[in-house]
């Protein structure tokens, strides 16, 4: 007797492993890897057969303390409310870490069903290994999808010159401006004049009153110091080109550009833990009126209307140049969208719930909501707030006035590459202990 | 009737094997894989290798010049060595002290032992604000004192930064097993020495401290090869190895170049480092810490 419950138990315990270690999704439809250009065929029939509320997991860069994290949430809120469908949302702080944490989830069949990701060469694993849908095959079943977007301004992947991602607002970069800083110190907020020579001053003139001039981690986010100081040594034609090595007309450009950053170090104008403190830290000496200036994306407004104690302390405008950028040229682009991903999109009981989350996330209410500032693909364009602040009436004008756009170049490179120049290179450049162009040759050599 | 069960073994084997299939797959085919791993091309978690290297070992003679390596293993050292002083130093103490009072015994060992069971990643979030630059709890206190505001993660400070937490939380838990070695301990023999004469610290140095040897010995080789599996705390605190790549140690640097630099087989080639330091310094904190009858 003894023996067979002892039997009984092994088995059980045995079979309870195999259960556990099966795959539950009897759904799907094909395998994910055998879909590829089968799912070009899918029927509306096929598209219609999921019935009943769908639970769905998405990806976004609207995670952790992102501006746009209360937007939102309204909006994934309006989607649930009007669909029935629930959100798993394993949204995140976009950094390298969580770039490479996603092509993992990828790579491990862990993928959301819907993701919110970009669209330069960072996705062109996922286009390559068939990991995501194209807005073409999209559209042969439902007709409408994206249709209020501008298809000339929709991005197409470099993998493969399709378009995958329905972008939601584009992007610039600028100089974010504590005006009570500077009113202060007795310096003039910048406009679309201002000279690299005029910002070196102003950074003297501050930091002899006792105040940081420039907020930025160099430890964790110097990607936009990197971005302007490159620009500010070539052009809105020639930006975007990635050099083959330091000593080509691009590579010099980065070499110049980080030495600048190397004197602005030297000079004591980033905070005295630049080095050793997080991007959100060295953020909040802004809004803590320590700080002068910050370059970061459109992105940031949302998080300036969060944390700043009154709003009008804040403006934003165009970053200082040198040689022959003008002042009033930006980084910019439409660099993020919303993919749905082969494995959701072979389910019928997710692919029309992703399908309505993308619509619902590119309304063009949604759209403005996100970033009326921002560059758009929208054919009727955002709406502006009525009640828009001071900072939002700041940014429409700066962007109004660009003379040019230029895509930022840091895109083009690979993630080991990027991962090697931001968090291993640059906090060694400012310190002297590593050769600027050296360091800018090793990061190119990384080819995967 | 009882014994029946105990005198036949093929039940008990069988019901061994579903932990041993469950162990074989997930841990010891992983490990042999890593092996293998460590050799081939692999520049995506996931993704197969794309080739042997060239040399199939270059991942290795990496190892010996990578300048990061060396530093994360001299602070994992490091490491050990701090936790052997101050984690099971100060529970011993706290232990010594706590048994020595009557009343309040069930308070300290709830208050000691509580750190452990909050998590790493709320803890680092307590630290990183006790440690802030600017606003921080001790800087703020410094501030009022008429001080300087310090950067505790600076080159002068990481290591205090990063391995007090760490001592902090564990503390508790060697505190939690020594206090109850010490209740093993006879109250006869301590009347008998009283009786005899014999101090305080006489007591401790010639009763409690030989009685408490192999509960010690525990302690001791528990936290040699606890340290080797930090990574949680360091990472939320000092992530990517701030100040200035100063701040590696083994566990962190082998999930940055796997996660963050996508170089998995250099990371499969640091993990096995790993297991092999843990099984050398484990058997050596073996025969140093070696139990005995008494």
């Amino acid at each position: 007797m003894k023996k067979v419950i002892a039997l009984v138990l092994a088995l059980t315990v045995c079979g309870s492993l195999v259960l556990g270690c099966q795959n539950t999704t009897k759904t799907s439809v094909t395998d994910t890897t055998a879909a590829g250009p089968a799912t070009t065929k899918a029927t509306t029939a096929e598209t219609t057969a999921a019935a009943g509320p769908a639970k769905i997991t998405v990806v976004t860069s609207y995670g952790g303390d992102d501006g746009n994290r209360a937007n939102y949430e309204t909006a994934v809120a309006a989607y649930e409310k009007a669909t029935g469908n629930t959100v798993n949302d394993a949204s995140g702080t976009s950094n390298e870490e969580w770039k490479a944490k996603i092509m993992a989830d990828f790579e491990t069949g862990a993928e959301p069903d819907v993701l919110f990701y970009f669209n330069g060469a960072d996705a062109n694993d996922l286009v390559n290994n068939k990991k995501v849908v194209s807005i073409d095959t999209i559209r042969a079943a439902y007709p409408d999808f994206a249709s209020n977007m501008k298809d000339d301004l929709i991005p197409a992947s470099p993998a493969d010159g399709q378009k995958y991602a329905v972008p939601v607002n584009g992007y610039w970069e600028a100089l974010y401006v504590n005006k009570s800083v500077l009113e202060a110190c007795g310096v003039k907020v910048p406009g679309a004049d201002y000279t690299w020579t005029q910002f070196l001053t102003d950074c003297e003139t501050i930091k002899a009153k006792g105040y940081t001039p420039i907020a930025c981690s160099l430890a964790e986010v110097p990607h936009y110091w990197f971005e302007y100081s490159i620009f500010n040594h070539d052009t809105v034609a020639t930006h975007a080109t990635l050099p083959a090595s330091s000593t080509d007309t691009a590579g010099k450009a980065w070499v110049a550009g980080l030495n600048d950053i190397k004197t602005l170090f030297d000079k004591g104008y980033f905070p005295t833990n630049t080095l050793t403190s997080t991007d959100a830290e060295t953020f909040q000496l802004m809004a803590d009126n320590k700080a002068a200036f910050a370059i970061d994306g459109s992105w940031k407004i949302g998080w300036f209307q969060e944390n700043a104690a009154d709003i009008n302390d804040f403006t934003v405008t165009y970053v200082p140049a040198q040689n022959e950028r003008k002042a009033t040229d930006l980084i910019g682009g439409l660099s993020m969208g919303y993919y749905i991903t082969e494995k959701a999109w072979n389910d019928p009981a997710k692919r029309e719930a992703c399908v309505k989350f993308v619509e619902a996330m590119t309304k063009d209410d949604v759209v403005s909501l996100f970033g009326a500032t921002a560059v758009t693909a929208l054919k009727n364009g955002t709406t502006a707030p009525a009640d828009a602040d001071s900072l939002t009436i700041a940014a429409l004008a700066m962007t109004k006035s660009a003379t040019g756009v230029a895509p930022a170049v840091q895109d083009k490179l690979n993630q080991t590459a990027r991962t090697e120049l931001f968090s291993g290179s640059i906090k060694n450049i400012v310190t002297g202990s590593l050769d600027t162009a050296k360091a800018i040759d090793a990061a190119l050599a990384i080819k995967e | 009737m009882n014994s029946v069960i105990y005198k036949r073994k093929t039940p008990l084997l069988v019901l061994l094997i579903p932990a041993f299939l469950f162990m074989t797959l997930f841990l010891y085919y992983p490990f042999v894989m890593n092996i293998f791993n460590s050799f081939t091309k692999i520049t995506g978690l996931g993704t197969s290798g794309e080739g042997y290297n060239t040399p199939w070992y270059a991942n290795y003679v990496h190892l010996l010049d990578d300048p990061l390596m060396r530093t994360s293993l001299k602070n994992t050292l490091l490491l050990m060595l701090a936790t052997l002083v101050f984690q099971v130093g100060i529970a011993l103490l706290l232990a010594l002290m706590v048994d020595s009072i009557r009343k309040g015994t069930q308070f300290f060992r709830t208050v000691y032992f509580f750190p452990i069971v909050i998590s790493a990643t709320a803890l680092g979030l307590l630290f990183n604000l006790i440690f802030l630059y600017n606003g921080g709890m001790i800087n703020q206190l410094l501030e009022k004192l008429g001080s300087g505001a310090i950067d505790w993660k600076d080159g002068t400070h990481y290591l205090f930064t990063m391995f007090f937490p760490v001592m902090w939380q564990y503390v508790g838990f060697y505190f939690v097993i020594l206090v109850t070695g010490l209740n093993n301990i006879s109250r006869d023999i301590y009347e008998a020495a009283e009786i005899d004469g014999a101090s305080g610290l006489g007591r401790i140095r010639y009763i409690t401290l030989p009685l408490l040897r192999n509960v010690l010995c525990v302690c001791l080789t528990l936290a040699i090869t606890g340290a080797l599996k930090v990574f949680d705390l360091p990472w939320i605190m000092m992530g990517s190895g701030m100040p200035l790549d100063k701040s590696w140690l083994t566990g962190t640097y082998m999930y940055h170049q796997t996660f963050s630099m996508g170089d998995v087989d250099y990371g499969s080639t640091i993990g096995i480092v790993i297991v092999v330091l843990g099984v050398v310094v484990s058997q050596i904190a073996n025969r140093i810490f070696k139990e005995k009858d008494y």
